[in-house]
């Protein structure tokens, strides 16, 4: 690699940090992201676990799972299109950047604040509840590549070419609650039909949820490698249709 | 610096820009002028990459800009229609994060911020939120984040709407300043007033072509048929219109404040008649003038807009036209 492309790639990744952080700071109190990314996945969770004979250690590892999903997932659908309707979107397309450090700039920051948001069931859990949590690091990591990798398919629907929230909350809800039931979060993937098992393979949550099950209780139904290899596949698969969204949208004039 | 080819966009069946060619120098105030809808934000906006043109293409310091964007991007500077600031961040956070996404050095940016903050008098509002700030202070640091890298083009659109006269007056001088100094402006406007005093060149465009380009004087020189008597009466009133818009020679007539501009092809012939007029009808004669077509004259002309229809409109029910024209003119 020579020197030019040294220096290229060293301004793009800082640029995605600068991107990252000037969201944080703008957009991580505003309504939309406390409400779809810190209130809600605590809701799921009470609204289908209360009265539920479920183990503590049980109940947070589905809580984690649930608190990376919904959380990381929210961030881009809310300020990509705040961003648009402010204009302030104009400005990182008209930045030196390319696309992708755009892309993986608005990633880490769904990323950052689901692992945030993430730290208070843990936190809870292993303090408060004392919960034995069987492997830390692992639990560590399964944390961070779901955040980062739902983070990704959040930015499927942020990309729409739309700057209303609402037009990006309606499809990005229809799809992800649907994938949260078949995921094995509420219905264990040893206690579903067959037909439902296999259903539960397409949802990218199955794998995280396993994840989390491994790392808590020590026991998942998948093998815990493929869920750490497939986790980071699909954080690059899910850019992918983000990218040309985003492309569509230069042509669209959004 | 700048060379357009053949650029075309459609919105679907809707086409915004027509195969438009242009070019513009190094070192240069290219003025963009056009009514709404005339496909001047659509034109900027392709040649600042945040819209891809059906066709065509567009070379900027010989980069094209459809494979080549990346060294055009550093180079350039962006100040949109709507000052798009984060309000959530201070004056100095904004800069700060412009700055470091342009990849300015530390040092730089910090010395660079203070420059602009101070020029700008924003300074002592440095570590105010943006939210709390006047659409003047906007604006002002809208540019300021515009220019923080110093680019060598600078892409304004519709930079003064809306700001008081010594905002609009501090922002013209600006942009004055920086061309002095080497940057190219391209100014996106329909306020052909600002396009007349800072433009080297302006280009006219409507319904998505380009109708006319060259200097603000040759431009004029051009339309000399658009020609006016001005005269203010006293007593004033609208009671002249009739009779003034009768007087021989006269193509139409506008009120402008206590003054009628009387359009005619031939002002030295109208002038005896506007004074036979006014010792006819026992007015005072307070002003009279010939006057030569302005650059509104000729982008009403071009653009096929016309004043004094819109006055008589409201005035009469409907424009007042002799020999029966359209419009003013009617060259396209």
């Amino acid at each position: 690699m020579n020197v030019e492309w040294t220096v290229r790639l060293r301004d793009e990744i800082a640029q995605a940090w600068t991107v990252a952080v000037k969201d944080v700071k703008v957009y991580y109190l505003t309504p939309p992201m406390l409400m779809f990314g810190l209130m809600l996945p605590f809701f799921l969770f009470f609204s289908f676990s209360v009265k539920r004979e479920i183990g503590v250690e049980v109940g947070m590892a589905r809580l984690l799972a649930l608190t990376t999903f919904f959380t990381a997932s929210s961030a881009g659908p809310v300020i990509i299109p705040l961003e648009r309707r402010m204009g302030t979107y104009d400005r990182l397309l008209a930045a030196p950047m390319s696309l992708a450090t755009l892309l993986l700039g608005k990633t880490l920051v769904g990323a950052f604040f689901a692992t945030g948001v993430s730290m208070v069931p843990l936190g809870v859990g292993v303090f408060a509840l004392h919960v034995a949590v069987a492997d830390f690091g692992m639990l560590l990591l399964g944390i961070l590549l779901a955040s980062l990798t739902f983070s990704a398919f959040g930015l499927i629907f942020a990309s729409i070419p739309t700057r209303s929230v609402g037009s990006i909350m309606m499809p990005s809800t229809l799809v992800r609650w649907p994938l949260m039931f078949i995921s094995g979060i509420f219905i264990p993937l040893e206690e579903m039909a067959p037909w439902a098992r296999v259903l539960a393979h397409i949802s990218p949550l199955t794998y995280a949820q396993d994840l989390m099950n491994h790392a808590v209780l020590g026991r998942g139904t998948l093998n815990p490698w493929l869920d750490l290899a497939l986790l980071p596949l699909l954080l690059v698969i899910f850019l992918l249709p983000a990218a040309w969204l985003h492309r569509r949208s230069r042509v669209l004039g959004y | 610096m700048i060379e357009v080819q053949d650029l075309t966009k459609y919105y679907g069946d809707l086409l915004a820009v027509d195969h438009i060619n242009f070019e513009v120098c190094d070192e240069e105030i290219f003025g963009f002028l056009g009514p709404n809808g005339a496909g001047k934000t659509t034109t900027q906006r392709m040649l600042t990459t945040l819209l891809e043109p059906t066709s065509g293409r567009i070379v900027i310091n010989g980069h094209d800009l459809a494979h080549d964007s990346y060294p055009v991007k550093r180079q350039m500077g962006l100040v949109p229609e709507e000052s798009n600031v984060y309000t959530e961040l201070t004056a100095w956070g904004n800069l700060m994060f412009t700055a470091r996404l342009y990849r300015v050095s530390r040092q730089q940016r910090t010395e660079r911020a203070r420059q602009l903050l101070e020029a700008f008098g924003l300074w002592e509002k440095r570590d105010v939120k943006v939210e709390d700030f006047s659409k003047g202070m906007r604006r002002r640091l809208s540019i300021a984040m515009a220019i923080i890298h110093k680019p060598t083009l600078l892409f304004l659109d519709e930079p003064t709407p809306g700001l008081d006269a010594q905002s609009a007056h501090a922002i013209r001088d600006l942009i004055r300043q920086m061309n002095a100094e080497g940057t190219t402006i391209f100014l996106t406007t329909h306020q052909i007033a600002e396009a007349s005093l800072l433009c080297d060149r302006v280009a006219i465009i409507n319904h998505g072509r380009i109708a006319a380009i060259d200097t603000p004087e040759q431009l004029k020189q051009a339309f000399q048929r658009v020609q006016s008597v001005e005269v203010a009466l006293e007593p004033g009133g609208n009671a002249h219109a009739q009779a003034l818009e009768a007087l021989p020679g006269v193509t139409t007539q506008v009120k402008m404040g206590d003054k009628w501009r009387l359009y005619t092809e031939d002002p030295s012939a109208l002038l005896p008649e506007v004074i036979d007029y006014a010792r006819a009808n026992d007015l005072r004669v307070v002003s009279l003038s010939t006057l030569g077509p302005s650059l509104e004259d000729v982008f009403l002309e071009i653009t096929g807009q016309q004043v004094g229809a819109v006055h008589h409109k409201a005035q009469e029910g409907g424009p007042q036209k002799r020999g029966g024209k359209a419009r003013r003119g009617g060259r396209r």
